[in-house]
C-alpha cells in the first residue's frame, strides 16, 4: 500500500498548474476502499461510483492506483470507465447541469435551452465550458414530463423552463 | 493427463455416430472430426464466448429439440446434431449479413484474404446478394505501435484478441471500449500498445483488422508459400509456419492446426517477430580469411582446404587430442552428428563440447539420472493437462512464454495449481485457483528445495515406507536434509515456512506434476546442487504419492538438448551413451566403418579456455557461437581464443569471436536449411528450408561434408536423410523419431534400473560483502536470445535499450528515478546501464538482461562461480 501512496504523491505533485488544487487526499481513496470486503475486480464499478461521488471524477492518477490494488489492466479499467457515459475521467465545472432531453422535453424547447448554453458558454453535449461553471450532460428521461422542458443542477431542480429565458431564470442563479 | 479422468460421450452428428471426452463444446467436436460448421469467435484454446452468432446447430437432447450455439453447448450422451438445417442457415446468414453491412471488404489487400473464416463462412452461407444497404465504415488506421497495426473497420468485435490477449497471454492490453455503434477494440485511452508483443491477437484476428506491421507484403495470405518449420530462438521448439512471396521470407506466423507441434499456434515475440535475422544484408556474405589482422574475402574451395589441411597437419604433428571443437546450440541433430564425426571419427579427436556443457557438465548427467530413476517426464503437450506446476526459478514470460501460454490453459481448463520460486517478483497472471508464490533471496534456492523436500517427509505428504523400499539410500537424503529446519529455512530464504508447506503440499498430493527449471538454477554457481534436489522432491513424490512427475532439464537455445543427445560432449556419445561404453564403441567403429576407434585420451576440452591458453589445444572450431558473448564469463574466453593458434568460426552474424579468427565462414539460419531439432522435453522436430542461402553461406550440414572430404576420408551420407538413417544406428533411442509432420518425444533405452537419491551438502549462505551489497540478476529479455536478435529490426524497435531493473526502495536509497543511468561495478568490470524502478526486483537485487553488446554482464564475473556482487551508483 505504501508503494502505492508513494507514486501516486509523486505524480500527484508534477503537474505545474495550480499543484494545491489537484492534490488528492490518498486516505480518503483508501477509506473507500476500505469500505468494501476485498479489493476484488468483482467491486470495481461500485468503487468507482463511491469515488466519482467523492471526487465528483475519477482522476487517471487514482485509477492507475486502483488497477494496482484489484490487479487488473489499464485497459480493462479504462474498457469499463468508457462504457458508461456517467463515468468522468475529466474534471467537470463546478455545477453538472443535466438538461432533459426526453421526448416531452425534446418537443418543448430542450434543444432551444441547449443552443442558449452553446452561444453563452460555448458547451455541447458532455462538455465543459471555458470558465468551468457548468458541465452539460443531456440526459434520456429525468421522470418529471409535466413539468417540460426541464433541468436538474447539481441537487436543483427546474421545471417549465422558458427556453427564452433561459439565462435569466437558470444559469445567472449560478456563479463561480 | 490429468489425474482428473473424463468421460467419452457418444453423440451422432448429421447421423454419423461419434464420441467427444466430456464437457467439448459440439463446434470443437466437430472441428475435431473434421466437420466444418459456421462460425468466427470461437477458439479451442479460449473459452466459449458466442459473440458472433453464427454457429447455431440444431440438436435433439432428450427427445427436446433445441437450436443451440454450438461454440458453448457441451455435447450429451445420446444427443442428435443436426447442421445446415433450413432453419439453422437462415439465423446464422442473417448474423453474418449485419456484419457484412459494415466490413469494407477490401479483400485484395487483406492480410487475411484467402484464409478469412468471414469469406468462408459468407461462401457457405451462399450470401452472395446483401439484403442490406451497405454502410462502411471508413476510421484511419492506428500504426502507434511498431509491430502491430490496429485497421478496425475490419473488426468484427469477435473479442478473439481481446479475449486471448487476457487468457493465454495473461497481459490484458486490450479491452472493449465505448459501447453501442461506438464500440471498439483497443488500449486504455488509445495509448500506444505497450505490450509483451506476443502477436497471438494477429493469429486469432479472423478478418485482418490486426495486422502485422513487420510483413514485408500486404494482402492474400493466401497466396503466400508455406513452410513448417521449428523456431530456432529458446528450446521450447514451437512450430512455426515461415511465409515466403517470390522467394522472401515475408513474415512468420503461428498454425493452430488441431495437433499440430507443442505450441497450438502460440508463439512468442521473438518467434513470430524474429524473422528479420534471416534475409538480412550485415549476414556474413563469403568465407573471411584473417591476414594480419585485416579479413579479405576467399573462396570456399580455400577455405574448406586451409582448414582441412591444418586438421591433418595438426593431428599427425601433435595428435587428435590438439584439435577441439566447439557445437553450436542452433545447429540441427544432423549438423551435430556430423561435426562430431568429423573429429571422432575422420580424426580421432574426442575434444568436442559446447557452451552449455562446458558450464554445466552436470545437466546431462542430471537427466540420466532421472531416467535411472523412471522419472523420463511426458511430453510438453501435457503441460496443459497438468494439475500442478513448479516453476522453479524461471522468468517464464521471458525464458519459456509459449510454456506460460500453455501453463494459462491449463489453469482455466484443468484447474492447474501453479508454485513458483524465484528471487524475483515475476511477472506471471493466470486463472489458477492457487498461485503460491516462493519469492526467496536471491541465491538461496538450494535451500528452498531442500526446504520443500523435507516438509514432503516431514509433514507425511509423501508415503516414506513406500519411499524407503523402493530407494535404497533415503536415509541418507533424510541426513543431509536435516540442516533445513522451519526457522533455518526461513531464514536462510526469508520466505515464510507455511508458504513453503503450502506449496509442498499442493505438489504432494495426486497429481500429475511438471517441474520447470530456469537456466538461472546456473547462474547461482551451485546448479549442480539444485538440480540434484530438485530430483530429490520427484523421486520422493515418484515412489510415495500418486500421479505422475515430469522434470526437464534446463536447456537455454533450440537445440541444446539435440547436440547433447548427438554427442557433442567429451563425455557422451551419439545416443547419449558414456563414452567408455565399449559396445556403444563398437557400433560406431562399424557404422563409420574405422579399423580402430580410440577415444580414450587425455580431456583438454572440459578445462577448454585454460588448455588454449596453455597451448595444449591448438586448433578451435566453433560452429555456430560467439563465446566471448554468451559465455558466462568472458576474460578466459578472450585469452583462449586469443593465444589459439587457428581459430576457425562459423557463424551468421560478424561477432567478438569471429574479429578473433583466422577464418570465418558464413552459416546459415534455420530458415535456409533442413534437419531437426530436439527440444528441452525431447520432442524431435523437424525444420524445413523456405529461402535460399544468404550470400555464399552455406549451411553447417555441406560445409562438415566438404572439409571431411577435403580431409580424405568423406563422409558416406550425402543427404539428411541418409544422416538420420545414420544416426538412428548409432544412437538407437532416436529411432522412429525423425518426424513427417508429428513430433513425438525420444525415449530412453532403459529407465528404473537405478533408483537413488542425491544427497547434497548443505548449503551455506555466502559471506555478504560490505562493499558490493548488490546480487545481479542477468538473464535473457523478453524480445532477445542470444545474439542475432539484435539484427532484427522488429525486436530491437521494441526492445531498444538495455533496462536494469531496481526495487524501489533500492533506488530511494540510491536516489534514483525511473530511466536515470547507474554505474554497476563488480570487482572486474563495470558498465553502464539505464535503470528502471520494478517491482518485479526484490531488495538487494538488481537485474540487467544480458544481451545488449554494449551492457556486458558476462564480464562483471571474476573467477568465482555463484551470483556477482556489485555496486551501483548514478552516473551524472
Amino acid at each position: 500500500m505504501t508503494e502505492a501512496t508513494d507514486s501516486a504523491e509523486a505524480t500527484m505533485d508534477a503537474p505545474p498548474e495550480s499543484p494545491e488544487e489537484k492534490k488528492i487526499c490518498m486516505t480518503t481513496f483508501y477509506e473507500i476502499l476500505d469500505s468494501f470486503p476485498e479489493r476484488a475486480r468483482r467491486y470495481l464499478i461500485p468503487m468507482m461510483t463511491r469515488l466519482q461521488n467523492e471526487f465528483r471524477f475519477l482522476p487517471p492518477e487514482l485509477m492507475e492506483i486502483l488497477k494496482d490494488e484489484l490487479n487488473i489492466s489499464r485497459a480493462e479499467i479504462f474498457g469499463v470507465i468508457s462504457f458508461y457515459p456517467q463515468f468522468r475521467t475529466v474534471e467537470p465545472g463546478k455545477y453538472i447541469f443535466k438538461l432533459c432531453y426526453g421526448t416531452a422535453c425534446y418537443v418543448k424547447g430542450a434543444p432551444l435551452i441547449a443552443t442558449k448554453l452553446k452561444e453563452k458558454f460555448n458547451m455541447g453535449k458532455g462538455e465543459t465550458d471555458p470558465t468551468k461553471l457548468f458541465t452539460l450532460e443531456f440526459a434520456s428521461c429525468l421522470g418529471n414530463c409535466g413539468a417540460a422542458p426541464m433541468a436538474i443542477i447539481d441537487a436543483d431542480t427546474f421545471g417549465n423552463i422558458d427556453p427564452e429565458k433561459t439565462y435569466s431564470d437558470v444559469t445567472d442563479k449560478y456563479s463561480l | 493427463m490429468s489425474t482428473v479422468v473424463k468421460q467419452t460421450i457418444n453423440f451422432k452428428y448429421n447421423g454419423q455416430d461419434m464420441s467427444a471426452p466430456e464437457g467439448t463444446v459440439v463446434l470443437d467436436a466437430a472441428k475435431r472430426a473434421g466437420h466444418f460448421i459456421t462460425n468466427l469467435c470461437s477458439n479451442p484454446k479460449l473459452k466459449p464466448f458466442a459473440a458472433c452468432r453464427t454457429c447455431m446447430v440444431d440438436v435433439r437432447e432428450e427427445g427436446e429439440k433445441k437450436l443451440v450455439y454450438s461454440c458453448t453447448h457441451p455435447v450429451s450422451e445420446g444427443m442428435e446434431i443436426f447442421t445446415e438445417t433450413e432453419e439453422t442457415n437462415r439465423y446464422n446468414g442473417a448474423c453474418l449479413e449485419m456484419l457484412l453491412v459494415e466490413h469494407p471488404l477490401d479483400c485484395p489487400i487483406c492480410d487475411k484474404s484467402g484464409v478469412c473464416p468471414l469469406q468462408d463462412n459468407t461462401d457457405a452461407l451462399k450470401l452472395y446478394n446483401g439484403r442490406f444497404e451497405i454502410k462502411r465504415r471508413n476510421e484511419p488506421s492506428i500504426k502507434t505501435n511498431p509491430i502491430i497495426e490496429f485497421y478496425l473497420n475490419r473488426c468484427i468485435m469477435c473479442g478473439m484478441c481481446v479475449r486471448i490477449c487476457d487468457e493465454i497471454q495473461g497481459v490484458q492490453a486490450l479491452d472493449y471500449h465505448k459501447r453501442g455503434y461506438q464500440i471498439t477494440i483497443g488500449t486504455a485511452n488509445e495509448e500506444p500498445l505497450d505490450c509483451e508483443f506476443c502477436g497471438q491477437c494477429i493469429t486469432v484476428c479472423p478478418t485482418g483488422a490486426l495486422m502485422d506491421l513487420t510483413s514485408e507484403a500486404r494482402g492474400l495470405a493466401a497466396m503466400f508459400t508455406e513452410t513448417l518449420s521449428t523456431c530456432n530462438f529458446c528450446s521450447w521448439g514451437c512450430t512455426v509456419r515461415l511465409e515466403t512471396k517470390k522467394g522472401k521470407l515475408i513474415r512468420i506466423e503461428g498454425d493452430e492446426t488441431f495437433d499440430l507441434g507443442i505450441n497450438e499456434g502460440n508463439l512468442c515475440a521473438k518467434g513470430r517477430f524474429g524473422h528479420g535475422i534471416v534475409q538480412n544484408e550485415k549476414r556474413i556474405q563469403t568465407p573471411m580469411m584473417n591476414v594480419g589482422g585485416d579479413f579479405k574475402e576467399i573462396s570456399w574451395s580455400e577455405a574448406i582446404d586451409m582448414i582441412a589441411e591444418r586438421m591433418n597437419t595438426q593431428v599427425n604433428r601433435s595428435g587428435p587430442t590438439s584439435i577441439a571443437g566447439i557445437a553450436g546450440e542452433k545447429m540441427t541433430n544432423e549438423e551435430a552428428y556430423l561435426f562430431q564425426k568429423l573429429f571422432r571419427g575422420v580424426h580421432g579427436s574426442n575434444q568436442i563440447t559446447n557452451l552449455q556443457h562446458l558450464r554445466a557438465p552436470y545437466i546431462n548427467r542430471f537427466q540420466e539420472k532421472c531416467f535411472e530413476n523412471g522419472i523420463v517426464s511426458k511430453p510438453i503437450t501435457e503441460l496443459e493437462h497438468a494439475d500442478a506446476v513448479l516453476i522453479f526459478n524461471s522468468d517464464i514470460p521471458s525464458e519459456y512464454p509459449v510454456a506460460g501460454n500453455s501453463i494459462r490453459k491449463g489453469a482455466i481448463y484443468t484447474g492447474t495449481d501453479i508454485l513458483i520460486a524465484n528471487p524475483r517478483r515475476v511477472v506471471f497472471n493466470n486463472e489458477a485457483q492457487v498461485d503460491i508464490r516462493m519469492t526467496y533471496k536471491a541465491g538461496a534456492d538450494l535451500a528452498v528445495a531442500s526446504r520443500l523436500a523435507r516438509i514432503l517427509i516431514d509433514n507425511g505428504i509423501v508415503d516414506t515406507a513406500k519411499v524407503k523400499t523402493a530407494v535404497p539410500n533415503y536415509d541418507d537424503l533424510v541426513k543431509s536434509l536435516a540442516p533445513y529446519t522451519a526457522e533455518a529455512t526461513e531464514a536462510l530464504t526469508g520466505v515464510s515456512d507455511s508458504v513453503l508447506v503450502r506449496a509442498a503440499e499442493r505438489f504432494g498430493r495426486t497429481a500429475d506434476r511438471v517441474i520447470l527449471i530456469g537456466n538461472d538454477v546456473l547462474e547461482t554457481g551451485h546448479g549442480d546442487a539444485i538440480l540434484d534436489s530438485l530430483l530429490n522432491i520427484s523421486i520422493l513424490v515418484h515412489h510415495g504419492a500418486e500421479g505422475s512427475v515430469s522434470i526437464y532439464p534446463p536447456r537455454e537455445h533450440a537445440n541444446s538438448q539435440g547436440i547433447q543427445d548427438m554427442g557433442c560432449t567429451p563425455e557422451n556419445l551419439p545416443g547419449s551413451a558414456r563414452i567408455d561404453d565399449a559396445e556403444a564403441l563398437g557400433r560406431l567403429k562399424t557404422i563409420w566403418d574405422l579399423k580402430e576407434l580410440k577415444l580414450d585420451q587425455e580431456d583438454f576440452v572440459s578445462n577448454l579456455w585454460a588448455n588454449c591458453s596453455q597451448g595444449h589445444v591448438k586448433m578451435l572450431y566453433i560452429a555456430g557461437e560467439d563465446p566471448i558473448r554468451s559465455y558466462y564469463k568472458s576474460a578466459p574466453v578472450v585469452g583462449a581464443l586469443k593465444t589459439v593458434p587457428f581459430l576457425v568460426v562459423q557463424d551468421l552474424y560478424w561477432t567478438d569471436s569471429c574479429q578473433l579468427a583466422d577464418l570465418v565462414l558464413p552459416t546459415t539460419s534455420f530458415a535456409e536449411k533442413d534437419g531437426t531439432v530436439t527440444n528441452m522435453s525431447r520432442h524431435v522436430q523437424k525444420i524445413q528450408s523456405a529461402v535460399l542461402p544468404e550470400g555464399q553461406s552455406r549451411p553447417d550440414f555441406e560445409i562438415f561434408s566438404d572439409i571431411a572430404e577435403a580431409c580424405g576420408k568423406p563422409f558416406s551420407t550425402f543427404d539428411v536423410k541418409e544422416v538420420q538413417d545414420e544416426i538412428v544406428q548409432a544412437a538407437p533411442s532416436y529411432k522412429g523419431m525423425f518426424p513427417g509432420r508429428k513430433s513425438k518425444q525420444w525415449q530412453p533405452e532403459k529407465s528404473g534400473d537405478h533408483a537413488a537419491f542425491s544427497p547434497v551438502n548443505e548449503w551455506v549462505e555466502p559471506e555478504a560483502n560490505e562493499s558490493f551489497p548488490f546480487k545481479l540478476i542477468t538473464n535473457n529479455h523478453m524480445f532477445h536470445i542470444g545474439g542475432y536478435t539484435h539484427y532484427a529490426k522488429a525486436l530491437v524497435d521494441i526492445g531498444p535499450e538495455c533496462i536494469a531493473e531496481v526495487n524501489r526502495e533500492d533506488a530511494k536509497n540510491l536516489n534514483l528515478n525511473d530511466g536515470d543511468r547507474v554505474r554497476v561495478e563488480s570487482d572486474t568490470h563495470s558498465v553502464e546501464v539505464a535503470v528502471a524502478i520494478s517491482s518485479r526486483s526484490t531488495t538487494g537485487v538488481i537485474y540487467v538482461p544480458k544481451n545488449w553488446t554494449e551492457v556486458p554482464v558476462n564480464k562483471m564475473r571474476n573467477g568465482h562461480e555463484g551470483l556477482v556482487a556489485v555496486k551501483i551508483s548514478k552516473v551524472g
